[in-house]
Order: C-alpha cells, then sequence, then structure tokens
C-alpha cells in the first residue's frame, strides 16, 4: 500500500500515462468499481468525468476519485469516474458521452481544437512548481557521459516509456522536430520499453541503453527515495527554470486539466468548478490527488505550438477522426456522385430509347414513301407499257388502213388484168404479198405490247381514294378538293388497268381546269342493277362537238404535248372489262343521264360503266 | 345479186375496196358513217353489209345491233384494222356472218360474199315465204285453223269430230276449206310448208274453246 502511494505521488508531476494496453481491463474496472455514487442523488443519468490514463487504469481511479466523491457530495450531482486511454478517450468525446475530463495539457488542447472543450481549471501541482510550468522532459544518462545537442541523440541508444506519453516523450519529441529531427525516423536506436519509469533509469546504470527520456523530476524523486545514488545519473542540456526544482532538457508547460464538453450545462460545469475550487491544499482529496488545489486556467499557447510540430508527425495527425470526420462527407459525396452516376445511366437509356423511337418513326416514315414511290412507279411503269401498247395500235391503225388500201388496189388491178398479163399479176400478186408482210410485223408488234389484263376483286371507292392519293400532289398544286360521293362496291375489275383509266381521267378533268378560277371535281359512284357506274365531272373549259365526236380515237389531242393515247387507252380497257365509257359536255347533261349532277354550264362529265359480274368472255 | 353495202369512215380504204370489188364485177354502195347507212338503205331488203368496226358516233358494232333488232334479212361482214377475240365474238352472237382482219384477201371476201348473197337470199325468201305463210293462216277461221292442227297431229276426222264434238261431215268441209286457202294439195305438203315456216307461226296453237 505505501509502495503503491508513492508511486502515485510520483505520477503527479508528470502528468502524462503510460498507455493503454489492456482496454479491455480498463472498461471492465471502470464499469465494476467506476461510480461514485451519492446517495442524495437527484438526477437519473450520471455525469460521466473521463481521466486519462496509461498504463494504470486503478491508480488513475484511485488518484481522482476521492476528489470527485468530494465534488459529488457538495454539488449533489451523481458523477461517475472512467479511466481511459487516449484512444478510448477520444472516442468517448466525439460520440459525446463524457460530460467532463480530466487530462494532461497536451489531449485538453487537443480536444478543444478539434471538439470544443472548455478548459476549464488547471491543477496546480503538488511540487512548488505553478501551474503554467508544471511539466518538462529530462534526457537522462550515465554520469560521465554528455552530449552537445539534440543532434547526438541519432547515433545513441534512446529508450523512453511509450510515444504518447507527454513529458516522457512528446515534449522532447517537439524539440527535437524544431531543430529538423524527425524523432521516429531519424534516431536509430529509438526503443518504447514502457511503464513503470524507475525502468529505465536502471536500464541507464546497466548500460543497457545510453540515453532515457523521461519527464521532468523522476530522477529526483527517485533519489529522494533513494532507489538509486545520486552521482551515478545526471540530466543531459540542462535548461535553467526558475520556480521549478527539478532538472530539465526542455521547456516546460502547464499541467493536469479540468475541462467540460461542449454540451455539458454550463450551471452543472460552475457548480462543478466551484466544488474543486473549494479544494484546498492538505486536504485528504488533495493528497490523493497529488496536487495543491484547482486554479483557473492557465495560458496554454505553447502548448499549441507543441502540437503544432507534433503534428506534423503521421502518428499524431488525427487520421481516424479525419477519416470518422470524412466519412459521412464521404459517403455523400459518394451518394451524390451515384446518383449523378444513375441519372447519367437513365438519361443515357432515354437517349437510346428516344433514338430508338426516332430512328423507328424515320424508318417507318420511309418505308410509307418508299411504298408511296414504289406505287408511283409501278404505275408510270404500268403507264408506259400502256402507252406504249396503245402508241403500237394506234400506230398500227394509222398504217394498217393505208396498207389496206394499197392491198385493195392491187388486188383490184389483179381482178382487171383478166388472162394474159402473167408478169404484171405475178408483180402485183409480190405486192400483196408485201403488204401482208408489214401487216403481220405490225400485228406481231402490236400483240407484243398488249398487256393481258388480270381480272380481280376489289372496292371501287379504294381504288378511287388510292388514285386520288396517288394525285394529292397535284390537287394540292391547284388547290383543289375533289367532292367525292363515293360507295363501297365490288367488282372485278384490272386494279392497275384501271387505275390507270382513273389517272387518265382525273388527269384531263385537272388539265382542262387549268385556266380556270374556282376549279370543281365531282367524283361519284353508283349502282344499277347490272352495273356500276362511275362519273367524273369537271368545270373546266369543256369539249367542241368535234373533239367529242373523236375523243376516243388515237393521235386526237388537245394538248401541246399531248400524244392523243388517254383516251383511247381508256376506251379500250374499260370496253376490256365489258364496260362503256362516255364523255359529254355539262351543259348537254340531262337529268336521266346523270340525275345526281347539278347543271353546270362548262366542263365535261365523263361516265363509266363497269358490268357488276365479270361477262368479259376473254 | 343483192346490193352490197360498204360502211367505213375512211374514204380512201373505201374507194380502193370498192374498186377491188369493182374488179370482181360486184357493184357496191359506200357509206362513210353509220348514219349515213341507216338514213339512205332500206333494211328489209336484202343485201351485204361490209362494217368498219372503228367509226366515230355510231360505231360497226352498234350499226349491227341496228340492223338485227329490226330482223333485217342484211347479211353482216364485220371488217376491222385490229380486232380482239372479245369483239369477234360479240360480232357473232348479235348475228353477224363473220369478223376479218382488214385488209382482207379480195378472194376471201368475194366468196364470203357469194354466202353471204346466198344467205341474205335464203333468208330474204324464207322472210317471204313466213310472210305468205302466215297470211294464209291468217285468212283460216278460228275452227278452221283448230282443224289444221289436229290434222296436223294425224288425227283421223272421226277422232277430231268427236275430240271437236261436232259431225264428221263438217270436218271435212272444213279440212277442204284449210287445203284450198292454204293452197295445198295434200297433207304432206301442209305440213312441210308448216315446217319450214317460222317457229312463231308453228308453236303456237289456239286454244280448243
Amino acid at each position: 500500500m505505501f509502495k503503491s502511494i508513492i508511486l502515485l505521488l510520483l505520477m503527479v508531476p508528470m502528468g502524462r500515462g503510460y498507455g493503454a494496453n489492456d482496454i479491455t481491463l480498463t472498461v471492465t474496472q471502470a464499469a465494476q468499481g467506476g461510480v461514485v455514487n451519492d446517495r442524495k442523488v437527484t438526477r437519473t443519468r450520471p455525469l460521466t468525468v473521463g481521466a486519462l490514463a496509461f498504463s494504470a487504469p486503478e491508480v488513475v481511479y484511485q488518484r481522482w476519485a476521492p476528489t470527485l466523491a468530494r465534488v459529488s457530495k457538495e454539488t449533489g450531482l451523481p458523477l461517475t469516474l472512467v479511466p481511459l486511454t487516449p484512444d478510448q478517450l477520444v472516442a468517448r468525446v466525439a460520440n459525446n458521452e463524457l460530460d467532463f475530463i480530466i487530462g494532461n495539457a497536451l489531449i485538453t488542447v487537443a480536444f478543444k481544437k478539434d471538439y470544443g472543450v472548455s478548459h476549464l481549471l488547471t491543477l496546480v501541482p503538488h511540487t512548488r512548481a505553478t501551474p503554467e510550468h508544471a511539466i518538462g522532459s529530462a534526457l537522462i544518462a550515465k554520469k560521465d557521459f554528455n552530449i552537445n545537442s539534440l543532434n547526438d541523440l541519432k547515433q545513441l541508444r534512446v529508450i523512453s516509456t511509450d510515444p504518447n506519453a507527454f513529458g516522457g516523450f512528446q515534449i522532447i519529441a517537439a524539440e527535437m522536430v524544431e531543430q529538423g529531427i524527425a524523432p521516429l525516423s531519424d534516431l536509430k536506436q529509438l526503443d518504447f520499453v514502457g511503464f513503470p519509469q524507475d525502468k529505465l533509469l536502471n536500464y541507464i546504470i546497466e548500460d543497457r541503453a545510453d540515453v532515457a527520456i523521461l519527464p521532468s523530476c523522476v530522477l529526483e524523486s527517485a533519489i529522494n527515495r533513494a532507489t538509486i545514488s545520486a552521482n551515478k545519473l545526471h540530466v543531459l542540456l540542462p535548461q535553467l527554470h526558475s520556480n521549478f526544482q527539478c532538472q530539465v532538457s526542455s521547456k516546460l508547460y502547464p499541467s493536469y486539466a479540468f475541462s467540460k464538453l461542449g454540451h455539458t450545462d454550463h450551471r452543472i460545469a460552475t457548480q462543478v468548478v466551484r466544488a474543486l475550487l473549494a479544494i484546498e491544499a492538505g486536504d485528504n482529496e488533495a493528497i490523493s490527488g497529488r496536487y495543491q488545489y484547482w486554479s483557473a486556467p492557465v495560458q496554454d499557447n505553447h502548448v499549441f505550438a507543441l502540437l503544432e510540430h507534433l503534428d506534423r508527425w503521421p502518428f499524431v495527425t488525427n487520421w481516424q477522426r479525419l477519416v470518422a470526420d470524412l466519412t459521412p462527407w464521404a459517403m455523400l459525396t459518394g451518394l451524390v456522385l451515384l446518383l449523378g452516376y444513375l441519372h447519367h445511366l437513365r438519361v443515357k437509356r432515354l437517349v437510346v430509347k428516344r433514338t430508338q423511337a426516332l430512328s423507328d418513326e424515320m424508318a417507318q416514315h420511309k418505308n410509307t414513301q418508299k411504298a408511296l414511290f414504289e406505287q408511283q412507279k409501278q404505275f408510270y411503269k404500268a403507264q408506259r407499257v400502256l402507252l406504249t401498247g396503245e402508241m403500237a395500235s394506234g400506230i398500227a391503225h394509222e398504217l394498217n388502213q393505208p396498207l389496206a388500201g394499197i392491198r385493195y388496189l392491187t388486188q383490184g388491178c389483179i381482178y382487171r388484168l383478166g388472162d394474159g398479163h402473167d408478169e404484171l399479176k405475178s408483180a402485183l400478186t409480190k405486192t400483196i404479198q408485201q403488204v401482208d408482210r408489214a401487216q403481220s410485223t405490225i400485228k406481231r408488234f402490236r400483240q407484243f405490247c398488249h398487256q393481258p389484263s388480270v381480272l380481280q376483286d376489289c372496292d371501287l371507292q379504294e381504288l378511287i381514294q388510292d388514285t386520288l392519293n396517288l394525285m394529292q400532289p397535284d390537287f394540292n398544286r391547284m388547290k383543289l378538293q375533289p367532292q367525292l360521293r363515293l360507295m363501297s362496291l365490288s367488282v372485278c375489275i384490272d386494279v392497275s388497268l384501271m387505275q390507270q383509266v382513273l389517272v387518265n381521267l382525273l388527269r384531263n378533268a385537272l388539265d382542262a381546269m387549268e385556266t380556270i378560277d374556282r376549279p370543281q371535281l365531282a367524283v361519284l359512284i353508283c349502282q344499277t342493277e347490272q352495273a356500276a357506274h362511275i362519273a367524273i365531272t369537271d368545270n373546266g373549259t369543256g369539249l367542241s362537238e368535234a373533239s367529242l365526236q373523236r375523243l376516243f380515237f388515237p393521235f386526237e389531242t388537245s394538248k401541246v404535248h399531248g400524244l392523243g393515247l388517254g383516251m383511247v387507252v381508256c376506251k379500250r380497257i374499260i370496253e376490256e372489262h365489258g364496260g362503256k365509257i362516255r364523255a359529254m359536255n355539262n351543259r348537254e347533261l340531262n337529268s336521266s343521264d346523270a340525275p345526281w349532277a347539278t347543271p353546270h354550264p362548262r366542263g365535261v362529265t365523263i361516265l363509266v360503266t363497269l358490268p357488276l359480274k365479270a361477262n368479259t368472255d376473254v | 345479186m343483192c346490193k352490197l353495202y360498204l360502211v367505213d369512215d375512211d374514204q380512201d380504204v373505201l374507194d380502193s375496196l370498192s374498186w377491188m370489188l369493182d374488179g370482181l364485177g360486184l357493184q357496191t354502195h359506200s357509206f362513210r358513217s353509220g348514219e349515213a347507212f341507216l338514213a339512205q338503205v332500206d333494211l328489209q331488203q336484202p343485201g351485204i353489209a361490209i362494217l368498219d368496226i372503228q367509226m366515230p358516233s355510231i360505231d360497226g358494232m352498234e350499226l349491227l345491233d341496228r340492223i338485227t333488232s329490226t330482223h333485217s334479212p342484211i347479211a353482216v361482214i364485220m371488217l376491222t384494222g385490229h380486232g380482239t377475240i372479245n369483239m369477234a365474238v360479240q360480232s357473232i352472237q348479235k348475228g353477224a356472218l363473220d369478223f376479218l382482219e382488214k385488209p382482207v384477201d379480195g378472194d376471201k371476201l368475194h366468196n364470203l360474199i357469194k354466202l353471204a348473197e346466198h344467205n341474205t337470199a335464203s333468208c330474204y325468201a324464207q322472210r317471204a315465204q313466213q310472210a305468205s305463210v302466215s297470211e294464209r293462216i291468217d285468212s283460216l277461221t278460228p275452227r278452221e285453223r283448230q282443224v289444221m292442227y289436229k290434222v296436223l297431229e294425224g288425227k283421223l276426222n272421226k277422232v277430231i269430230a268427236n275430240e271437236l264434238d261436232i259431225a264428221q261431215r263438217t270436218i271435212e268441209l272444213h279440212r277442204q276449206k284449210v287445203m284450198q286457202k292454204m293452197q295445198v294439195s295434200n297433207i304432206a305438203e301442209l305440213a312441210y310448208l308448216m315446217a319450214k315456216s317460222d317457229a312463231d307461226i308453228k308453236i303456237p296453237r289456239p286454244s280448243p274453246k
């Protein structure tokens, strides 16, 4: 028991603890015995005080427990004391699980910076030091061993307790950094041997190491206790500090601090602070806490500077906290990026879909256009063939007449010659043969050009609609909307031939109306018992009596560039279908011919009659 | 020799055809249109018409229709520059003698004209005969006509008398009158005359009552 008290006394000025190498033990002990319970508590949740502990949580607990018990008693607040390793402390502070902290100057300042912890009180150490200058580092070596600067440490066997120890390592480490030495990499033989601190003194005496880094006053207290003899060891690079009784190799820093967390109620904090300030030097609580009393917070600028130096070391950089802090942002950024990417994917997909739809539509449009074009091509091809055929017919007819004349005349000559003109007769017979030859040529030519018709059932109305669609551009050009009085009527016809007829008739009508102001065109289907009738009426220039007479004769045309075959083609086709075609001027149209027609002074009506049952004997 | 009519809208063709037929010793009458033909020709007289099909206004087919619709004895030969099978069939159906392509060989046409001549003559004769027979039949009283049909059915006077419920003697008198009016000397002659004459006269029988 005595020994442990000594140890505790030694620990007071050293401030900084000894590394939490057994977290489980710490937590367990904290949970088992870490509650200072006041019977008069009014609060349901006890206030939690975290105390920094490096190696021996139970020691730390024993050190602060009486102090807190007194505070609890005086304020009536339930307080729980939890000794924590630096890592645990950081975790608890980050999660706001603590209300107050007792820690060394460095960690207090670090929390101030990172978590908005408020420094309430500074401990006035048990020694005769001031609270501002309470702790430093001492480099300890054998009496006969000396160095000139910190640089010399690079080649020496250096030992320390723990890299996190404040006085034991970090203060001197900061001074090394200040002189451009990176302690962890430049000190080739640096070794952390752990607690207790006296062990390090023995290492030096036993020549297992050249230099030991220890908090100030460790050597003095060991000599005081007579654990080692006064002349064996000394402090290297000693710096003189007034009002500080131990030799140190570094600057001095403030002692332990009592802080509150940001969320802790200021009234509670005030109560606690008042109770702590009431503790006086010599009180039992102060003796077991190894201090004189608590003072108002002292200046800690130089701790900030220290922190800054130490921050250059990778191991001090609070990566964990940084990561913890950044994680939500990183996640948010990730989420935003993910959402952005998803949006991008969606947009891309939409673009692909729309593009597909568009190209489909275009393809469809193209197909329609192609179909129409194809239809037109077919039509013109059919028309060409028909016209060729009809032209052949026309030429054949025109040639046939004179040929017939020649043949008749020649044969008449033969008949008149009588007997005895054999030479003439033979010549004339040869003439006839030549005529016959020409004739057969014409006949073969005509047969070659003649297209046999293919009859099929077809709806007249559909045929007329199709034909009108085919000619739509012409109607558009004339700004003409044909008046239709159609009915569905099935007839047996050659569709392509009948379309030729309709196109010819409609085109004639349009041509006749070319110079008319307000062109009107009517197409009508009606049905009688045996026949289907189609009437196409225009209000064009009409026809003279002579043209009407010879309308259906080949090469008769009123058009400048016309062939004069259109109507011939129509007539032949209609007759081939067993039907009839008639043309008449509207003014001669009487109601018996066309009961539907409104009498009109101008224009022509073409009447086409088709048998309802195919009675063509072809 | 009956009359030979040519109808064609082409004057040159008309003239040359006429000239050729003239060379064969055939007299022709030319017409430039269907209307002219119809206006100038007596359709009830025998004759031969050679018609072009392609003509303005009344074309050959229509002219054929007009001719046949009057029960004319005129024989019609269709002549066309370019005929179709359809046209040919229609022509024959409508009663044309033949359907020829222009230009037709003179000899072939000559033969056809001879046939047509015979046809129109016999047709005319038949029409005349029919007319005469129906005239004679018309001169019969209803009873005489009744008796005549019974006789032609091969019935004996006794049977006829029984059927008509009159005296056999009366039947004999009627029968004598029929022979006299029909200008025949015996039953066989009567039967031959009736058979030769048109079906119109032969088939419908006056009712017994």
